[in-house]
C-alpha cells in the first residue's frame, strides 16, 4: 500500500525516531465531517466543472450551540441520505463520461469499446485526488480501476466502465466525509497532517475542496511551514472566492437557513412572499460580506450601519420607492428611519417572530445567542401563564412579558433575553416599522446588564460596544472551521484570532489570518489509549 | 433454488454480467410466478405512524366509558367514520424517571421509543417504526418512507436513535418523485420487468462496501459508529436494489396517479388541508404497491406551529396564552385547533381506507400509531397523552375500543402494536416504562 503522507512526514518521522518509539500509532482520524449541501455542490463544481448538474436531496443538518457546522461532526449518513448520494454520484459520473465532456478527460482509450486500464487509472487518479483531497492509495485506485475494467468489458464500452469507477469514488466515504488525520509530531504532541490542513483551510476560506495549488503545497510539505502556510492563506484570502467561504460562515452564524421554514400569516401580512424571504437573506449576506471583505470595515458596524443592499421585493417590504434599474442596489437608510445594521433587517426581524406577530422573546433569545454567544436556558415546563393572560383588558406584548418578572422561575431568563427583543418592538413580524400596538405607543426602552438604552439604535450601540460581540464572532469562526461545539471551545483556543481581530480594528481578514496562522491551530490531542491500541495493532 | 446476494455478486464480479443477466431474471420471475400462483397468500404487514402536535383537551376528548360503546366526544367527532377501525387510549402514564421534561419532546419520544429521552430532539433508541420495519420490510424497495405535510424535512419522527433522524419528504412532489419517479417499475402494469441497470449498480455498491475495513481504520469510537452507519446505509441500498429485481406481489386495485405540481408547504392550515391528504394518498399507494411497508406521516412538529391565517397567536402560542374560559372550563380556541387537527387525521385515514385490497381496504390490513407530544400543552404535561391506533392489521388487533385510564405506561401501546405486527420481543421500553404485558384483550 502506497503511503499517504510519505514525502511530508519524513521530517516529522525523523524527529519521532529520535525519541524512544514503542509501536507508536501512525495516525488517528481526529475529525470526520459529513459534507454540507453547499460543500458538496461547490466541490463537484470545482472538480468536474460548473456545467455538471447536481440534482438530489441532502439530509438536513441540525444546529448545535449556534452552528450547523458542529452537527456535521455528529451526523452520519442514513439510508435515505445514502440513497440520494448514490444516485447523485451516478448522475455526476454519467455526465462526466458523456460525449460532450470527454474532451476534458486527461486521456482517450485506445479503443472506446474495450477496457483501457492505463487510461481509466489516469482518469481515476486525477479525479480521485481531488475527490478524496489526497492521493488515492494504490488499493483505492486498483479497486476503482478494476470495477471500471470489469464493467467496460461486460458493457463493451470504455466510458460506461469509467462511469461506474468514478461513481464508486463519488459515493465513497472519503468524499462524502471530510477527514482530518493527525500524526505524531516531534514533542509527543500530535499534528494535523498536510492534506487535512489543506482541506480545513479550503472549506473555511472557499467552502470547497482544495485546489491543485493547495494540494501541491500539502504534497511538498510547504503547508507545514509558517512561510508556506502564509503564502497559501494570503493567496486564498486575496481571491474573490473568499466571499463564498465567508458567506457560508455567516449563513451559518446568522442562522439564515432558518428562513427555509419561515412562514407568515397571509391575511395579516399579505405582502410577504417567498421572494421577499429569499431577498432578505441575500440582503443580510450582501451587507455582511460588503462590510467585512469589500470595504474591509470594522465588524462592529454590522450592528449600527444604515448602509444596505435592496432589490425591488425588499423595497416593497421596507415601504421604499425603488426607482432604480437593475437587480440589487446599494441603499442607505436615512438617520431617522430607526434602522441599525443587520439587527433591523427583514431577515433577523422576520426569522425570529411568529407568523402573525413579532416575538420579543424569540428575537431576544436568538440575538443573545448569535451575537453574544449567550444561550438562554429553556423555560421551566410547568409555567403558570395566568398572570400573563388577564382576559379583562388588552395587554401589550411588553405588559405580558413584564408579568413574567413576577414569577421568579421565569424572571432570570426573561430579564436575560427580553430587553433585546423589546427594544426591537418598533418593527413588525416582516420587518416593517410601527409605532403603536393596540392603540398605545410602543415603548422600546430596555435595560440589560446594567445598561439602559432605547430602540434598535440603542441596541445597536449596546452590541457595537460590547466586547462579547467580537469575541463571539471569533469563537464561532473557530468552532465553525473545526466543526466543533462552540460552547466547548476554550477562550485560549481562539485567542490568537481574537487578539488580531481587536488589534486590527475588528477587520474580519485579520481574524481569519490570526486564527489559521496560529501555530496551535493545527495541533491535535493525542489519541485516547484505546484508539491508540487499535491503531498500533494494525 | 435459493438465490442470495453473494451468489449474485460473485456472478457479476467475474465480468460475466451480460451473459449472466438474462438467466438470472428468468429465475427471479419464475420463483416469483410460483409465489403469485399461490392464491390466498396473506398480505404483508404494513405499519404507519402519524404524528400530530400539542395533544387534545382532556375534558373534550376522553369518552366517559371504556370498551366499544363509548360516546364520540367533541374532539374525537371528526374520527367518527372510523370508530370501528380505531382504538383510543386514555390515561396513559409517561414516567420520565430522572430525566427532565423536555418540552414538546419527552412525550413524543416516550411514545415512539418507550424511553424517557435524555436529550432534547433526540430519540434514545430506534423509533417504533424502524423496529417494526426491521421485521416486516424485507424485500421492499424502501425500508420506510417518511413525509412532512408542513414542508420541513426535519419534521420526521422516524429515527435510528441519537441525532440520525431519517429525513422526511417535504412536499407532495418530492414524495412522489422518491416513490414513483426514476427507478420505479409499475407493478400494476402488465409489462413489468426489472431494469438491467440495477445489476450494474449493485456491483458499484459492492465495490463501495469493500472499502469498509480501511474506512473504519484509525477512527475514534464515536466516528467509528458513524462510519458503521454509513456502511449500514450502503447495505440497505443493496437490499433496495435486490428488491427492485422482483415484481411486488400486490392485491390492491390502484392506478399510480400523475406527478403532483409544486405546492406551498407550510404550517398554514389551508395549505395543510391540501398537502396532507395528497401525501397520505401517495403513501397509501406506496403501501398498496408494496414499494414500502412502513409509512410515517407528520402533520407538524411537536409544539405545532399550525396557524389559521388571521389568528396572530396560532396553535402553539394559543395553548400557552389563551385563558381557560371560566364558564366552559377549557381553552376554546385551542379546542378548535384540536378539532381541526383531528380532521386532518381523519383526512389521512380516509386515504388509507380508500384503497380496496383483498377482502377490505388498505387500512384494514395495516396499523397506524398516532401519537403526540403533550397531553395538556398549556403546562407541557405528558401524563394522559392521547394515543390512538387505527387500522386492524389484517385482524391481528381488535379495534373499536376505548381503553380507558388503566394507568399503564404509554409503552404498553407500542408493545401491543409490535406483538400484532409479529415483532418477537418480551418487553419494550426502559426504566419505569419497561413493560412486559401487552393489551392481550386487543390481540387476536
Amino acid at each position: 500500500m502506497r503511503s499517504l503522507f510519505a514525502p511530508v512526514l519524513s521530517a516529522v518521522l525523523l524527529a519521532a525516531i529520535a525519541t524512544p518509539v514503542v509501536a507508536a500509532p501512525s495516525q488517528q482520524v481526529t475529525s470526520l465531517r459529513r459534507l454540507t449541501q453547499a460543500e458538496y455542490r461547490n466541490s463537484v463544481a470545482d472538480i468536474f466543472g460548473s456545467e455538471i448538474e447536481v440534482r438530489g436531496s441532502f439530509e438536513p443538518t441540525i444546529r448545535i450551540a449556534g452552528l450547523q457546522a458542529a452537527s456535521t461532526s455528529t451526523l452520519s449518513v442514513t439510508p435515505v441520505g445514502f440513497e440520494s448520494f448514490t444516485q447523485m454520484a451516478d448522475s455526476i459520473a454519467t455526465q462526466v463520461v458523456s460525449e460532450k465532456y470527454r474532451a476534458k478527460l486527461p486521456c482517450k482509450p485506445k479503443d472506446a469499446k474495450a477496457p483501457d486500464d492505463a487510461c481509466s487509472r489516469q482518469v481515476l487518479d486525477h479525479y480521485g485526488m481531488m475527490l478524496f483531497r489526497r492521493p488515492l492509495t494504490s488499493d483505492e485506485l486498483k479497486n476503482a480501476a478494476n470495477l471500471s475494467a470489469k464493467l467496460a468489458k461486460s458493457q463493451k464500452d470504455f466510458y460506461a466502465g469509467l462511469r461506474y469507477g468514478l461513481a464508486s469514488l463519488i459515493q465513497a466515504p472519503d468524499f462524502i466525509f471530510r477527514k482530518e488525520v493527525a500524526v505524531p509530531a516531534a514533542d509527543k504532541s500530535w499534528t494535523i497532517e498536510p492534506y487535512s490542513r489543506a482541506t480545513r483551510l479550503s472549506y473555511l476560506l472557499w467552502n470547497t475542496t482544495p485546489d491543485a495549488e493547495l494540494l501541491a503545497a500539502a504534497k511538498s510539505g510547504d503547508l507545514n511551514t509558517a512561510a508556506g502556510l502564509d503564502k497559501q492563506v494570503t493567496r486564498m484570502m486575496t481571491s474573490p472566492r473568499l466571499d463564498v467561504g465567508m458567506r457560508a460562515f455567516f449563513n451559518d452564524m446568522l442562522e439564515l437557513d432558518t428562513f427555509d421554514t419561515v412562514s407568515k400569516d397571509s391575511i395579516l401580512y399579505p405582502k410577504w412572499s417567498s421572494t421577499i424571504a429569499a431577498s432578505a437573506k441575500e440582503e443580510t449576506l450582501r451587507t455582511t460580506i460588503g462590510l467585512a471583505l469589500h470595504d474591509n470595515g470594522d465588524m462592529r458596524e454590522l450592528m449600527t450601519t444604515r448602509k444596505t443592499y435592496i432589490n425591488r421585493a425588499l423595497a416593497a417590504d421596507y415601504r421604499l420607492a425603488f426607482p432604480f434599474k437593475g437587480d440589487w442596489v446599494a441603499y442607505e437608510f436615512p438617520a431617522d428611519a430607526g434602522r441599525s445594521g443587520v439587527l433591523t433587517q427583514a431577515s433577523m426581524l422576520a426569522m425570529f417572530s411568529h407568523p402573525g406577530r413579532s416575538s420579543p422573546t424569540k428575537r431576544g433569545v436568538a440575538l443573545m445567542d448569535i451575537f453574544l454567544c449567550e444561550p438562554t436556558p429553556t423555560p421551566p415546563a410547568n409555567v403558570d401563564f395566568s398572570a400573563v393572560n388577564d382576559p379583562t383588558g388588552p395587554l401589550t406584548v411588553r405588559q405580558r412579558l413584564m408579568a413574567h418578572a413576577s414569577n421568579s422561575a421565569c424572571a432570570s431568563c426573561h430579564t436575560h433575553s427580553d430587553p433585546i427583543g423589546l427594544s426591537l418592538e418598533g418593527f413588525d413580524t416582516i420587518g416593517g416599522v410601527r409605532t403603536e400596538e393596540k392603540g398605545k405607543p410602543i415603548d422600546v426602552s430596555a435595560t440589560i446588564q446594567g445598561k439602559s438604552f432605547s430602540g434598535a439604535i440603542g441596541l445597536g450601540k449596546f452590541l457595537h460596544d460590547n466586547p462579547k460581540y467580537p469575541a463571539c464572532i471569533a469563537r464561532k469562526m473557530f468552532a465553525y472551521s473545526k466543526g466543533v461545539n462552540s460552547e466547548d471551545v476554550t477562550a485560549a483556543s481562539f485567542k490568537a484570532g481574537r487578539t488580531a481581530f481587536i488589534g486590527s480594528g475588528y477587520k474580519l481578514r485579520s481574524l481569519i489570518k490570526g486564527l489559521v496562522e496560529d501555530p496551535a491551530y493545527f495541533t491535535a490531542d493525542a489519541p485516547e489509549p484505546a484508539a491508540t491500541k487499535v491503531a498500533a495493532s494494525k | 433454488m435459493k438465490l442470495d446476494r453473494r451468489f449474485f455478486l460473485r456472478g457479476t464480479s467475474q465480468g460475466a454480467l451480460a451473459v449472466m443477466a438474462l438467466p438470472f431474471l428468468d429465475c427471479f420471475l419464475d420463483s416469483k410466478g410460483k409465489a403469485l400462483a399461490a392464491t390466498g397468500r396473506p398480505l404483508p404487514s404494513r405499519f404507519g405512524t402519524y404524528f400530530y402536535g400539542l395533544g387534545l383537551t382532556k375534558q373534550l376528548w376522553i369518552p366517559k366509558v371504556g370498551g366499544t360503546d363509548y360516546e364520540m366526544t367533541m374532539e374525537l367527532k371528526p374520527l367518527e367514520g372510523y370508530r370501528k377501525k380505531l382504538n383510543v387510549f386514555s390515561g396513559l402514564r409517561v414516567p420520565l424517571d430522572d430525566n427532565p421534561n423536555y418540552q414538546h419532546w419527552s412525550g413524543a419520544a416516550a411514545a415512539a421509543t418507550g424511553i424517557s429521552p435524555t436529550k432534547q430532539s433526540e430519540f434514545d433508541s430506534k423509533t417504533i417504526d424502524q423496529q417494526v420495519a426491521d421485521v416486516i420490510s424485507h424485500g421492499t424497495r424502501f425500508k420506510s418512507v417518511s413525509a412532512s405535510a408542513a414542508g420541513d424535512p426535519k419534521q420526521s419522527y422516524s429515527s435510528l436513535g441519537g441525532p440520525n433522524t431519517l429525513p422526511a419528504e417535504a412536499s407532495p412532489l418530492s414524495l412522489y418523485t422518491r416513490l414513483f419517479g426514476p427507478g420505479f417499475q409499475d407493478p400494476t402494469k402488465g409489462d413489468w420487468k426489472p431494469d438491467p441497470q440495477i445489476m450494474v449498480q449493485q456491483s458499484v455498491l459492492s465495490a463501495v462496501s469493500e472499502s469498509r475495513k480501511t474506512a473504519m481504520a484509525n477512527l475514534g469510537a464515536a466516528d467509528k459508529a458513524r462510519m458503521d452507519q454509513y456502511f449500514t446505509s450502503v447495505r440497505e441500498a443493496e437490499l433496495q436494489m435486490a428488491a427492485e429485481l422482483q415484481r411486488p406481489d400486490i392485491q390492491a386495485k390502484v392506478t399510480i396517479p400523475d406527478a403532483p405540481g409544486e405546492m406551498v408547504c407550510n404550517n398554514a392550515l389551508p395549505n395543510l388541508r391540501a398537502t396532507l391528504p395528497l401525501m397520505a394518498k401517495l403513501g397509501a399507494m406506496a403501501l398498496a404497491t408494496d414499494q414500502t411497508r412502513v409509512f410515517n406521516m407528520s402533520v407538524s412538529e411537536p409544539g405545532s406551529q399550525i396557524f389559521v391565517p388571521g389568528d396572530s397567536l396560532g396553535y402553539h402560542q394559543s395553548t400557552h396564552e389563551e385563558p381557560i374560559d371560566p364558564v366552559l372550563g377549557y381553552q376554546p380556541r385551542v379546542a378548535q385547533y384540536n378539532i381541526q387537527n383531528m380532521e386532518l387525521f381523519a383526512a389521512y385515514l380516509k386515504e388509507m381506507d380508500a384503497i380496496p385490497e383483498g377482502d377490505g381496504t388498505l387500512l384494514d390490513h395495516m396499523l397506524v400509531f398516532a401519537f403526540t407530544d403533550q397531553s395538556f400543552a398549556k403546562i407541557h404535561a405528558v401524563d394522559g397523552l392521547p394515543i390512538m391506533v387505527a387500522g386492524g392489521g389484517s385482524g391481528k388487533m381488535k379495534m373499536g375500543h376505548h381503553v380507558a385510564g388503566d394507568s399503564s405506561p404509554v409503552s404498553r401501546v407500542g408493545l401491543t402494536i409490535q406483538k400484532a405486527m409479529g415483532v418477537s420481543l418480551d418487553s419494550w421500553g426502559k426504566g419505569s416504562m419497561e413493560i412486559r404485558q401487552p393489551y392481550t384483550e386487543l390481540l387476536a
